[in-house]
């Protein structure tokens, strides 16, 4: 599903984000990435939404080098990807209803079936009470759960989420982990950045762990 | 149609949310149309005066009292055989002092001292209308004044052809000015859009996560361009018709003579179709051209 090679990100005056990473993610697999502050996880993260070109190396998800796609193929890619975002990315005069809507809106679905779709998410999610709230107006830990509603509602090949229980408590924690897993039982890749070693464990899948933008050891607890 | 809904609705909050420099905008694009739609009003009228002169305009072509009747005929009947030429109509002398007598009653004492008659018998010559007649006619005019027999010719056309080319060259002069002024509304409604673009930055930096197609970001922009400009050119449209009714009426009767007591028209259904999709255009491409920022 996903492959990079000699993959690297240069920011500013010679500062490697990452350097020199190549590594393959099967479909359907469940990894998280990890490490310390500063590792390049985010970073990885941002290259494989193609929110950020990479420096070095390519990126390959689905047999398709992210490097060669036009403007519109790169938007037609991003439709096919859900993203949680560390800092969430909330559109912040949109109701909670509407930020996840547009991801199903953009798709040019059938306004009936947006609702409905939107509507299941919300609910799946535990927010179908809040519908028409702005985002100000929730907890940081209810504007998370908005973010993975919308990164899952048009039911993306792949799943990308930056520390999407940053702001969680461990109970809701556990939770969110259970939806990754579910949709990830649906046949979707799903890579997960975090800090949060107890949620590793908990959970048991595959772990990639970063240290100063390499690769420091991976490894397979089950 | 989800794609055209959400412009619609993204597209009308912008211009809401632009506010004064909306309203800013939509008056100038409101003064460029009103340049564009007045010349146009007054085009359309003065041309209809133009055309009824023209459809008037006549050939006289005077003649000699010594010429025989033989000449006369012949002179007659050469202009009756002419393309150009509606009809021949021959007027005598006396004919034409009992016109002018007629025409000009309060000058009678003049006319009934003279001794002799001075008006020329005339061969008063309706000229077919249009441009392949007009060149033909112009041609006639002059071929005529040789003939012999023929004291002299008056021929309306020139002057009216002068007149013509001086309309011609204010439309012109008019359609240049509508046309910079349009630009200069153009901008000032590219420049709201991208105003409107930069408040919704960081809205349209997370939309672009989601992979919308570009309509999606450029949908808005140029319905707000659309709206700001229709509305620019309907108000233009309203502020003509205001001044036409009001000033119109009375400058009727000043103009009688000029357009022989018809009344002035305002713009025709084509004419306003034209203000108005100008209008709608000019903004729907100024804001597609604003909107091609949004990489
Ligand atoms: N836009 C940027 N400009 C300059 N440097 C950056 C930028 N983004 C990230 N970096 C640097 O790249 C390195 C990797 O950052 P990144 O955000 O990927 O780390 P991370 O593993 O996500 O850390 P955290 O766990 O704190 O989120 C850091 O040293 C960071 O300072
Ligand atoms: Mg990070």
């Amino acid at each position: 599903m996903i492959e990079t090679h000699g993959l690297g990100k240069v920011y500013g005056r010679g500062l490697y984000a990452l350097r020199d990473l190549t590594l393959t993610i099967d479909k359907g697999e469940f990894v998280f990435l990890t490490g310390p502050s500063g590792a390049g996880k985010s970073t990885l993260l941002r290259l494989l939404l193609l929110q950020e070109r990479p420096t070095e190396g390519e990126v390959i998800v689905g047999g398709r080098n992210l490097a060669r796609l036009s403007q519109t193929e790169v938007q037609a890619y991003r439709r096919t990807v859900g993203f949680v975002f560390q800092d969430f990315k909330l559109i912040t005069s949109k109701t909670v209803f509407e930020n996840v809507s547009f991801a199903l809106r953009v798709l040019g679905l059938p306004v009936e079936q947006q609702r409905r779709r939107t509507y299941q998410v919300l609910k799946w999610v535990g927010l179908q009470h809040r519908l028409n709230s702005l985002p100000e107006e929730l907890s940081g830990g209810e504007q998370q759960r908005v973010a993975i509603a919308r990164a899952l509602v048009n039911e993306p090949h792949l799943v990308l989420a930056d520390e999407p229980t940053g702001n969680l408590d461990p109970d809701l924690s556990l939770e969110i982990m259970n939806l990754f897993r579910e949709i990830n039982a649906g046949g979707t890749t799903v890579v997960v950045a975090t800090h949060d070693r107890e949620l590793i464990k908990w959970v048991g899948r595959r772990v990639v762990q970063l240290e100063q933008g390499r690769l420091a050891g991976a490894e397979v607890p089950q | 149609m989800t794609v055209v809904g959400y412009a619609f609705d993204e597209g009308w909050t912008s211009v809401r949310r632009a506010g004064k420099s909306a309203v800013i905008s939509i008056g100038t694009i409101a003064i460029a149309f009103v340049t564009l739609g007045g010349f146009l009003l007054i085009s359309v009228n003065v041309q209809r005066a133009l055309d009824r002169w023209l459809e008037a305009a006549e050939l006289s072509v005077y003649l000699q009292d010594a010429i025989t009747d033989d000449a006369r005929a012949a002179l007659e009947s050469y202009l009756a055989s002419q393309p150009a030429v509606l009809a021949v109509e021959f007027m005598s002398k006396s004919h034409a002092l009992e016109r002018f007598q007629n025409d000009f009653p309060e000058l009678a004492d003049v006319t009934a001292s003279l001794s002799d008659n001075p008006f020329p018998a005339a061969l008063e010559v309706r000229l077919q209308t249009g441009q392949f007649a007009t060149d033909m006619a112009d041609e006639l005019a002059r071929t005529v004044a040789e003939r012999e027999g023929v004291a002299d010719v008056r021929y309306d056309r020139r002057w009216l052809a002068r007149l013509l080319a001086i309309v011609t060259g204010a439309r012109v002069a008019g359609a240049i000015a509508a046309a910079v002024l349009m630009l200069g509304a153009a901008f000032t409604v590219a420049s709201v859009v991208r105003q409107s673009l930069h408040a919704r930055r960081d809205e349209l930096e997370i939309m672009q996560l989601v992979g919308p197609p570009f309509s999606y970001i450029r949908g808005p922009s140029i319905v707000e361009g659309l709206l700001l400009g229709g509305i620019g050119a309907a108000v233009a449209l309203a502020a003509i018709a205001l001044v036409f009714t009001m000033a119109g009426r009375s400058l009727e009767a000043d103009l009688a003579g000029l357009t022989g007591g018809a009344q002035l028209r305002f713009l025709g259904v084509r004419e306003s179709a034209i203000l108005l999709f100008g209008g709608l255009a000019v903004g729907a491409g100024a804001g597609a051209l604003a909107s091609r920022a949004v990489k």
